[in-house]
Parts: structure tokens; sequence; C-alpha cells
């Protein structure tokens, strides 16, 4: 019964993470940065690589604050959310 | 597909790598060990603190030969874009 329970909800979050690997993407940390990049990879803690990333805060509006060339690795508890561009 | 963020990161093993951490601080340093937690052992590192003194931004540095980051206070890894 538990399985049935756990693996609904999980499957439809789990598609949406899996269907927007490789797309531009937005992730917000807890701390307000947001990182705008592509989306390399992500597992189930939410940690999250990022290719050609631009750090920003709060919103891409309120100007540039660094452009990353290299990857860049968030972790996953400090993420709170993530969404396509 | 199965490059989880996490083996991306083993590609920094033994290189710089620049960690940004809670409250304002950053820390490069080369890249020695790491787990799934984040905790991460770095050698010859350069802690940096930002802090405003009357709205002007000053920077804090001080150097370690060799320090284990606990993974709570990190919040993002990458190569440093200058050294």
């Amino acid at each position: 019964m538990s399985s049935v329970a756990q693996q609904e909800p999980t499957s439809a979050s789990t598609q949406f993470l899996s269907d927007i690997i490789g797309k531009p993407v937005n992730v917000k940390l807890h701390s307000g940065m947001l990182y705008v990049g592509t989306l390399e990879s992500i597992d189930g803690f939410m940690n999250i690589a990022l290719s050609s990333a631009t750090e920003h805060y709060e919103n891409k509006n309120n100007g540039l604050i660094n452009t990353y060339n290299s990857d860049v690795f968030l972790r996953g508890t400090q993420v709170m959310y993530i969404s396509e561009v | 597909m199965s490059n989880t963020p996490l083996d991306l990161l083993k590609l920094n093993l033994d290189e710089r790598v620049y960690v940004k951490l809670r409250g304002a601080r950053s820390i490069t340093g080369t890249l020695q060990a790491f787990d799934s937690h984040c905790n991460i052992v770095l050698s010859d590192c350069t802690e940096t603190k930002y802090s405003l003194v009357d709205g002007i931004l000053q920077s804090e540095e001080r150097e370690s030969e060799m320090l284990f980051v606990r993974g709570d206070s990190v919040t993002l890894i990458t190569t440093p874009e200058d050294e």
C-alpha cells in the first residue's frame, strides 16, 4: 500500500525533473539568490549542476551579479525551487 | 544521463574550487575530498568574509593550509573565475 501511495506523487515530480534536463532553468535558493543556466543534471536531493550560469538576486531584472563559465554545483538543501525559463 | 551533480563534482577533485557558503563567506582552495552531505576538505585555502560597514562593502581574508568544511553551510561549488 505504501508503495502505491508514495509512487504516485514522486513519479510526476521526478518526471518533471528529468524532462527539464538540458533546458534553460531558473533555480532560487533560500538565500534569495537566483541562478539561471542550462540544467546539466539533478538528483533526488535536488542537488543541481548548471552550465553557463548567471547569478542574480531575487529577480533577473535586478542585474547580473556573476557569470560562471564552468559548471556550477548547487546544494540540494539550499534550493527553494527550480523552473524552466 | 546517469551523471548526478555529485558525480560531476568528482571532476573537480585535486582542482581549485570556489565554494560559496552561507553568511556572505566564500572559500577558494584545492578540493581534496567531499561526500554526499557536501562536507568538503580543501587545501591551500583562502576564506573571504564580506560585510557592509556603513553601507560600504568590505572583505576580509584569511589563509589556511587545510580546512574541513561542514556540508550544511555550503551553497554553491564551482571553478574559480580568476587566480
